[in-house]
C-alpha cells in the first residue's frame, strides 16, 4: 500500500479542525473500503485522519420523540446487535446484518458507509426508507440533511469541504414494519444485485402508509414514492401489488453489469417488489 | 492392522491446525528484497522504449530488470512451446505482462519505484475472440514459434495449422459420414465455457537467491519442482544440479501452479541484485498470471430410433491465452475423451489450442475434459429427453466397460464408471424416465435432478522416482519431490511406505520437495502422485524390506518366504517371538546400531499418442466419475440453489478413504461454482473481476445441504494396492449434472453457456414464452 | 512512525507501526506470526482473520495503529501453553482442512462463533462462516467440527 500520513484526533471537533486545517486530507474510519481503493492506486492519499480512535462517537441511543441516534463510528455489526435497533428498527438489524461479512461488519462503519456513497450497498436502502437523516459536523457548528438528498450519486455525496457525518438520526418508525430483501445472484457473499426496502402501516387490512425502496439498481436508493401513493389508504389485494411492483420494475433504469443484465434486473425489481409487497401485507 | 486404506492423521495436520506451517509468502532470509512487477496496460503492443534508470536510483532500489538484462540467456521458456519471454522483450500480448521485475528494501518501495520506470507503447491490434482469432486474418501474437521442448514429447503435437492456431489434435473411428447417413436424428449443438480462476488462496510466491558459487536456490510455490529446475536451468544454461528448487507446503495448487510463472524473472533479478528477493504476488496479480481456458465446443451426433448413438463429431477451441503453456497438452487431453466414456461406432474428434491477446492460462483441475464433458453430458440428457428415453439408462447402455477398446485404440482396464454412475443415481433417488417430466404448473420453484459421467486420462508417459532411507532406531524417511498442497500425498506416501517396511505410520516422515535432496518426479498434477509415486515409493521401500528380510532370514535361520515385517521388526510369520527388531538387523548387518538403509526407484509409464493418427496408449490408467444433483430453481428469478452434490469416484484402491473424500468435495465446489456463478470477464482484454470482490468463490452458504462422495474401488492391477487418482475426478461431471438437473427442472429448457446465472434463466424463459 | 500500545496473544507490547501499515503486515513482518496469512487483501476471504477485542476482524484491512489499547489474537495465542485449543482438536479430528491456507483464519472465525453462539445452529454456523473462503472445499468438515463444539 501506498504510504500516506495518518492524523489521529481524539475529537470529532479536532477531527473537523484537522480537515480544514489541511485541505488534502481524507478521513477515514473502519477503512474497509477506503483501503480496498488505495490498495488498488484508485485513490492516493497524502494525509488520511484517523477517525477509529474517536470513542464518543459511536454511541447508539434512542428516545420516543426523537428517535434513533447512531453514531458515525458505530460498527454496522454494533449496529445488527443492538437491542435498540432490533426492538423499534427490526428491518435495520436485518439489513445490516446481510452486509459483507462478520469481519467486515465489526470494521466498517455507518457513517464510512453512508459517506462512501456506494449505490450497491444493504443499509442506505433501509434507511432512506426510514427517512434516515445524516448530522453533519463541521467549524460552523452542525447541520442535519435527508440521507436521500445526501446520497447524490453513484460515490457522490452532499458532504462539503470541512465537515464530518456525525450522526445518523433515525425518526421514530411508528407502526411501520416490513423487510428488507438482499438479492445476489451469484454466491452469497456477492453484494446486492437488488435490495428492497418494504415499510407498511397497516391497519387491519388497509395501508396507512408505504415505504417501498429500491436498491442496488440506480446511482442511489430510489423511493419509489408514485407506487407508495397508490397504496396509501388501500387494500393490499394481489391485484394492487402486481400493479405497484410492475410499475416499480418500468421505473427503474439499470445498467448492465457483472450481477446481471439491465431488462434483467427490471424483472428482479418486479418480482422482488411484488414478494415485499405481499410479505408487507401479512405483517 | 494395515496402514493401506486407514484415515490416520494427515501429515503436517498440527502444523496446519497451529499456523505454524511455513508457505512461501512467509519465508524470511537476512537481506532479502521484495520485488514488484511493472505490468503491460496493453494487450497487445511494441514495447518501443524500457527504461528504468530512474527507477534504479530511487532510495531503496537495489535492482531492476528489464529486456536488457537478458543478453547471454535462454530467454524464452515454456513447458511445450518456448515462447514466454523471462521478462517481455519487443513486445507484450497480454495486460499484465511483466515489462520490468524492480527489487527494493520493502514492498512499499518497490510500489513506489515502479511509477519511475518509462516505457513506451505503439498499440498494435489485438484478438481477444476465440474463434475469431482462430481466423487466418486475426492479428498473429506468434510470429516466430521457438519449439524447443522441454519434459514434454514433442512428437505428440501437431503445430501445422499456424496463425493462433497453437495446437491441434485429432483422433478418428470408423467412418462418420456413413454413421450420420444411417442415423435418425442428428444433435447439433454448440457449447460455452467462460475462463475461470483457480482459486488458491496462497497466491503464486517464491524466493530466490544465489550462491556466490553461482549456483541458484528458488524457493517456490509450485506443484513441479523438477519442472521449475528444469527450465531454469535452461534459460541461465547451468547444470540441473546448479539450480536447486526448494517447495514447502502449497497453499492450494488446483493445477495453477504446474508451471514456471514467477521464478524466470525472479532469479534474473535476484542475480542481478546479488541478494535474496521474494515475489509474493497481489490477488488481481494472480488473475493476470493463470486460469482456465474458455472454450467453445461443437458437438454433434448421430443416433438411430432406439436410441444407438452411432455417430458423434467434435470439435473443441481452447482459448490459451497468449502463450501456450500447458495449451497443446489441455488440448490433446481433451480431444480423446471428447464423445465422453461411450462406445460410439463412429467418430472424428478435433481439437484446437487457441492464441489470444488474454492473460495466460495454465492446467485446471480436470484438465481439458471439464468442457468436453460439459457438451457431451449436455447432449446425453437432450438425446434421451428427445428419443423420450431415461438419461440413465441411455448412458448404461453406451457406457465403456471393462477390456472395451477406446477411441485411442488402447484397451480399457480399472473400469469402475458403471458402478460410479449407477451408485451416484441411487443417491439422489434418481426414478428413470420420469425424473424429465414436465415441471408443475403454477409453482414459481421447481426442482429437477441431473446425472453426469465422466472420463480422464492420466498424462503419459511420465516419471517419478522416489528414495527411501531407514534409520537404525527404525524410524524412516521418503525423499520424494511429491508437493503437498492439500491432497495429502505426503500421507498416503507415507502409509504405502510404512505399510512396505511394516512401520507404524509415526515412523514414517516425508521429505518435502528440495531438488538437491528429492529425486526426479514429473509433477504433482494430472492425479498422478499416488499411482506413479506411490509405485516409486513402494519399489524404494521394497528395496530396503528386501535387504531386512535377507539379513533376518540368516539371522533367524529362517527362510525369507516365512518371515513378515511389522510393527518395526522381522519376525517369523506365526512366531512372533522369533523376531529382530530394525536395530537388531542393524547390528546384524553393519555391526552398529547407527547407520543408513537405502532404496530408491525410478517409476517410468509406458505410452504416448502417435500425432498423426492420434491412436497409442493415452493413460497408465484412466479415471472415471459420476455426478448426480438436485436442484430448486425460482422460475422468476432465476435463481438455482443446489440442494445435493453426490459424486462417485473409481479410486482404484483408496488409501486413505477420507483424504479422497475430501478431494472430491473440493472438486465438487469448485464445479459448482463453475456451473453456476464463476466467470471471468474482460473488456478489451482488461480483466474487470480481478478480486474476489467481484470474483466470488463458493461459500459455506452457497454448499449444498447434501453433499458428499461415494468411493468406488475397481483395482487397478498395476497401482499401488490397486489405487488410481483422486485429485480431478469429481470436477468435470459437477456443471453437466446441474445443468441436466436444472434443464430438467425447467421441462427441458437447457443452457449451454456456462456460467448457468439467473438471468439467462429468466431469458430463456421469457423467450420460451414469447415464442408460444 | 507511530507509537502503540497494545495487546497481541495476551502480552502487552508497545510497537512502533507505520501510518499506512495493516495490523496483517505488522503481525507478520514486525512480530513474525506468520499465521495470519494474505489472501485477497480486500476483507472477502478470511485468511487473515484475528480476533480484536474477541471480535475477528480481517487483519488486511486494519490499520496496525488502530490495535492501540486493543487485545489481538492470533491463532498462535490459541496453543500457548503447547496443549492444543478445543477448535484446533476439533478441527484435527474431523480434518476440517486440506492446504491449510485458510485453516488460521477460519479457526479464529469459529472463535468469534462460539463467543456469540456457544450453541450455533446449522444455519448460524453457515451465516456467521460464510466470509471465510476454502477453495479446497473443505466446508462439511468445518460445519461438523462446529456442532461436535456446538454440543460439548
Amino acid at each position: 500500500m501506498r504510504r500516506f500520513d495518518l492524523v489521529e484526533p481524539t475529537t470529532l471537533e479536532e477531527a473537523c479542525s484537522v480537515i480544514v486545517d489541511n485541505g488534502d486530507a481524507k478521513v477515514i474510519a473502519g477503512g474497509t473500503a477506503l483501503l480496498t481503493l488505495i490498495k488498488h492506486g484508485i485513490f492516493v492519499p497524502k494525509t488520511l485522519v484517523n477517525l477509529k480512535k474517536i470513542k464518543a462517537a459511536s454511541e447508539i441511543s434512542f428516545e420516543p420523540q426523537a428517535g434513533l441516534r447512531i453514531g458515525a463510528l458505530a460498527a454496522i455489526y454494533d449496529i445488527e446487535a443492538s437491542p435498540l435497533v432490533r426492538q423499534h428498527y427490526p428491518v435495520l438489524a436485518e439489513a445490516c446484518h446481510v452486509v459483507a461479512n462478520i469481519r467486515i461488519r465489526n470494521m466498517a462503519t455507518l457513517g464510512g458507509n453512508v459517506a462512501h456513497g456506494d449505490y450497491q450497498s444493504d443499509p442506505p436502502t433501509v434507511l432512506v426508507a426510514l427517512d434516515a437523516a445524516v448530522e453533519l459536523l463541521s467549524r460552523a457548528g452542525t447541520r442535519q440533511i435527508k440521507l436521500t438528498d445526501f446520497l447524490k450519486g453513484s460515490y457522490e455525496t452532499a458532504l462539503e469541504p470541512g465537515e464530518l457525518i456525525s450522526a445518523l438520526i433515525v425518526p421514530p418508525a411508528g407502526h411501520l414494519r416490513g423487510t428488507y430483501s438482499k438479492f445476489t445472484t451469484g454466491s452469497s457473499e456477492e453484494r446486492p444485485c437488488v435490495g428492497i426496502a418494504a415499510l407498511a402501516t397497516m391497519d387491519k387490512d388497509i395501508c396507512m402508509e408505504l415505504r417501498l425502496v429500491i436498491g442496488a439498481v440506480s446511482p442511489k436508493p430510489m423511493r419509489f414514492k408514485s407506487g407508495e401513493s397508490m397504496a396509501r389508504g388501500e387494500r393490499l389485494t394481489a391485484e394492487l401489488i402486481e400493479r405497484i411492483a410492475l410499475a416499480a420494475g418500468q421505473s427503474v433504469d439499470p445498467i448492465d453489469d457483472l450481477r446481471g443484465t439491465a431488462d434483467y434486473k427490471r424483472h428482479l425489481v418486479h418480482v422482488l417488489v411484488r414478494r415485499a409487497l405481499s410479505a408487507a401485507a401479512q405483517h | 492392522m494395515s496402514l493401506i486404506g486407514t484415515d490416520v492423521t494427515m501429515v503436517g495436520g498440527i502444523a496446519k491446525v497451529t499456523g505454524a506451517i511455513n508457505y512461501a509468502p512467509d519465508l524470511v532470509l537476512p537481506r532479502m528484497l521484495h520485488a514488484k512487477a511493472l505490468r503491460s496496460p496493453y494487450p497487445h503492443a511494441k514495447l518501443l522504449r524500457v527504461d528504468a534508470s530512474k527507477a534504479e536510483k530511487y532510495p531503496g532500489v537495489v535492482a531492476v530488470v528489464t529486456r536488457d538484462d537478458l543478453t547471454g540467456l535462454n530467454p524464452y521458456f515454456g513447458p511445450v512451446v518456448d515462447d514466454q519471454p523471462v521478462v517481455a522483450t519487443d513486445r507484450v500480448r497480454h495486460v499484465g505482462e511483466v515489462v520490468a521485475l524492480l527489487a527494493a528494501e520493502s514492498r512499499e518501495i518497490a510500489e513506489e519505484a515502479l511509477d519511475l520506470i518509462q516505457v513506451e507503447y505503439e498499440e498494435l491490434p489485438a484478438v481477444f475472440d476465440l474463434l475469431e482469432a482462430a481466423k487466418p486474418d486475426a492479428p498473429v501474437l506468434h510470429a516466430q514459434r521457438n519449439e524447443t521442448n522441454a519434459g514434454v514429447h514433442r512428437e505428440e503435437f501437431n503445430f501445422e495449422l499456424g496463425g493462433n492456431v497453437c495446437s491441434v489434435f485429432r483422433v478418428e473411428d470408423g467412418n462418420i459420414e456413413k454413421g450420420f447417413q444411417e442415423a435418425d436424428e442428428i444433435f447439433d449443438n454448440t457449447y460455452t465455457l467462460p475462463p475461470v480462476q483457480h482459486g488458491h488462496i496462497e497466491p503464486h510466491a517464491a524466493t530466490a537467491y544465489w550462491e556466490p558459487s553461482g549456483k541458484l536456490v528458488v524457493h517456490s510455490a509450485s506443484q513441479n519442482p523438477s519442472g521449475v529446475q528444469e527450465q531454469l536451468a535452461q534459460i541461465f544454461k547451468l547444470p540441473e544440479n546448479q539450480v536447486r528448487v526448494i517447495v514447502p507446503p502449497l497453499g492450494g495448487g488446483y493445477g495453477g501452479k504446474t508451471h514456471a510463472r514467477l521464478e524466470p524473472a525472479l532469479a534474473l533479478l535476484a542475480r542481478k541484485a546479488r541478494r535474496p528477493v521474494q515475489w509474493v504476488l497481489t490477488r488481481d496479480e494472480v488473475f493476470l498470471t493463470g486460469r482456465r481456458y474458455g472454450a467453445v465446443v461443437k458437438i454433434k451426433t448421430g443416433v438411430k430410433r432406439d436410441g444407438t448413438i452411432i455417430a458423434r463429431e467434435v470439435q473443441v477451441f481452447y482459448e490459451i491465452g497468449a502463450y501456450a503453456l500447458n495449451g497443446p497438452v489441455n488440448a490433446k487431453t481433451g480431444c480423446y475423451v471428447s464423445s465422453g466414456p461411450y462406445n460410439i461406432p463412429n467418430r472424428s474428434l478435433s481439437t484446437y489450442s487457441v492464441y489470444t491477446n488474454l492473460p495466460p492460462t495454465g492446467p485446471f483441475r480436470g484438465v481439458g475434459v471439464s468442457h468436453v464433458c460439459w457438451a457431451y453430458e449436455s447432449e446425453m440428457d437432450d438425446i434421451a429427453r428427445r428419443l423420450g428415453l431415461d438419461p440413465l439408462a441411455l448412458r448404461l447402455r453406451h457406457l465403456v466397460k471393462e477390456g472395451d477398446v477406446f477411441v485411442t485404440g488402447e484397451k480399457l482396464v480399472s473400469v469402475g464408471i458403471t458402478d460410479c454412475l449407477q451408485r451416484a443415481a441411487a443417491a439422489i433417488g434418481w426414478k428413470g424416465k420420469e425424473e424429465q417430466s414436465a415441471p408443475p404448473a403454477g409453482k414459481d420453484v421447481v426442482r429437477g435432478k441431473g446425472l453426469a459421467v465422466t472420463i480422464k486420462s492420466t498424462t503419459t508417459p511420465t516419471t517419478s522416482s522416489a528414495q527411501v532411507r531407514l534409520n537404525a532406531d527404525g524410524s524412516a524417511i521418503l525423499l520424494t519431490s511429491s508437493v503437498d498442497m492439500g491432497q495429502g500425498a505426503l500421507t498416503s506416501l507415507a502409509q504405502i511406505v510404512g505399510d512396505e517396511l511394516g512401520l507404524p505410520f509415526e515412523k514414517v516422515s516425508v521429505s518435502f520437495p528440495d531438488t538437491d535432496i528429492t529425486p526426479y518426479d514429473k509433477s504433482s498434477s494430472s492425479s498422478r502422485t499416488t499411482f506413479h509415486m506411490g509405485q516409486a515409493a513402494q519399489k524404494a521401500a521394497g528395496e530396503i524390506r528386501n535387504q531386512l528380510l535377507e539379513v533376518g532370514a540368516k539371522k533367524l535361520e529362517a527362510r525369507i518366504e516365512d518371515l513378515e515385517l511389522r510393527d518395526g521388526a522381522v519376525s517369523v510369520r506365526g512366531v512372533p517371538d522369533r523376531r529382530l527388531s530394525i536395530t537388531d538387523i542393524f547390528k546384524a548387518r553393519f555391526g552398529s546400531s547407527v547407520g543408513s538403509m537405502f532404496g530408491g526407484y525410478c517409476f517410468k509409464t509406458e505410452g504416448g499418442l502417435n500425432a498423426r493418427t492420434g491412436k497409442g496408449k493415452a493413460a497408465a490408467f484412466w479415471f472415471f466419475s459420476a455426478c448426480a444433483a438436485e436442484v430448486e430453481v425460482d422460475r422468476e428469478t432465476g435463481k438455482t440453489r443446489v440442494l445435493r452434490i453426490v459424486t462417485a469416484v473409481d479410486a482404484g484402491k483408496a488409501i486413505h478413504p477420507k483424504q479422497c473424500g475430501l478431494q472430491n468435495e473440493g472438486s465438487m465446489l469448485s464445479g459448482m461454482g463453475s456451473a453456476l456463478f464463476e466467470e471471468m470477464v474482460y473488456d478489451n482484454g482488461q480483466p474487470i473481476n480481478s478480486s474476489f470482490l467481484e470474483y466470488m468463490l463458493p461459500s459455506m452458504e452457497d454448499h449444498p445441504a447434501e453433499f458428499h462422495s461415494i468411493l468406488v474401488e475397481t483395482p487397478h492391477p498395476k497401482g499401488p494396492h490397486g489405487a488410481k487418482g483422486v485429485g480431478e475426478a469429481a470436477l468435470p461431471p459437477v456443471a453437466p449434472a446441474i445443468g441436466n438437473a436444472i434443464a430438467n427442472a425447467l421441462g427441458g429448457i437447457r443452457c449451454r453457456d456456462l456460467p448457468i446465472k439467473p438471468d439467462k434463466i429468466v431469458a430463456m424463459l421469457d423467450a420460451l414464452k414469447e415464442s408460444r | 512512525m507511530l507509537t502503540i500500545s497494545t495487546t497481541i496473544n495476551g502480552s502487552p507490547q508497545d510497537l512502533t507501526v507505520r501510518p499506512n501499515q495493516t495490523l496483517l503486515e505488522c503481525l507478520r513482518d514486525d512480530l513474525s506470526l506468520k499465521g495470519s496469512v494474505e489472501g485477497c487483501g480486500v476483507g472477502v476471504c478470511g485468511s487473515c482473520t484475528v480476533l480484536v477485542d474477541g471480535r475477528p476482524v480481517s487483519s488486511c484491512l486494519m490499520l496496525a495503529t488502530n490495535a492501540a489499547g486493543k487485545a489481538v489474537t492470533t491463532i498462535e495465542g490459541l496453543s500457548q501453553s503447547g496443549e492444543l485449543d478445543p477448535v484446533q482438536k476439533a478441527f484435527l479430528k474431523h480434518q476440517a482442512f486440506q492446504c491449510g491456507y485458510c485453516t488460521p483464519g477460519m479457526i479464529m472465525a469459529v472463535k468469534g462463533l462460539l463467543a456469540n453462539h456457544p450453541h450455533p445452529t446449522e444455519a448460524q454456523t453457515r451465516d456467521y462462516l460464510s466470509g471465510n473462503l476454502c477453495r479446497c472445499g473443505t466446508y462439511a468438515e468445518v460445519m461438523a467440527a462446529v456442532k461436535e463444539l456446538a454440543e460439548e
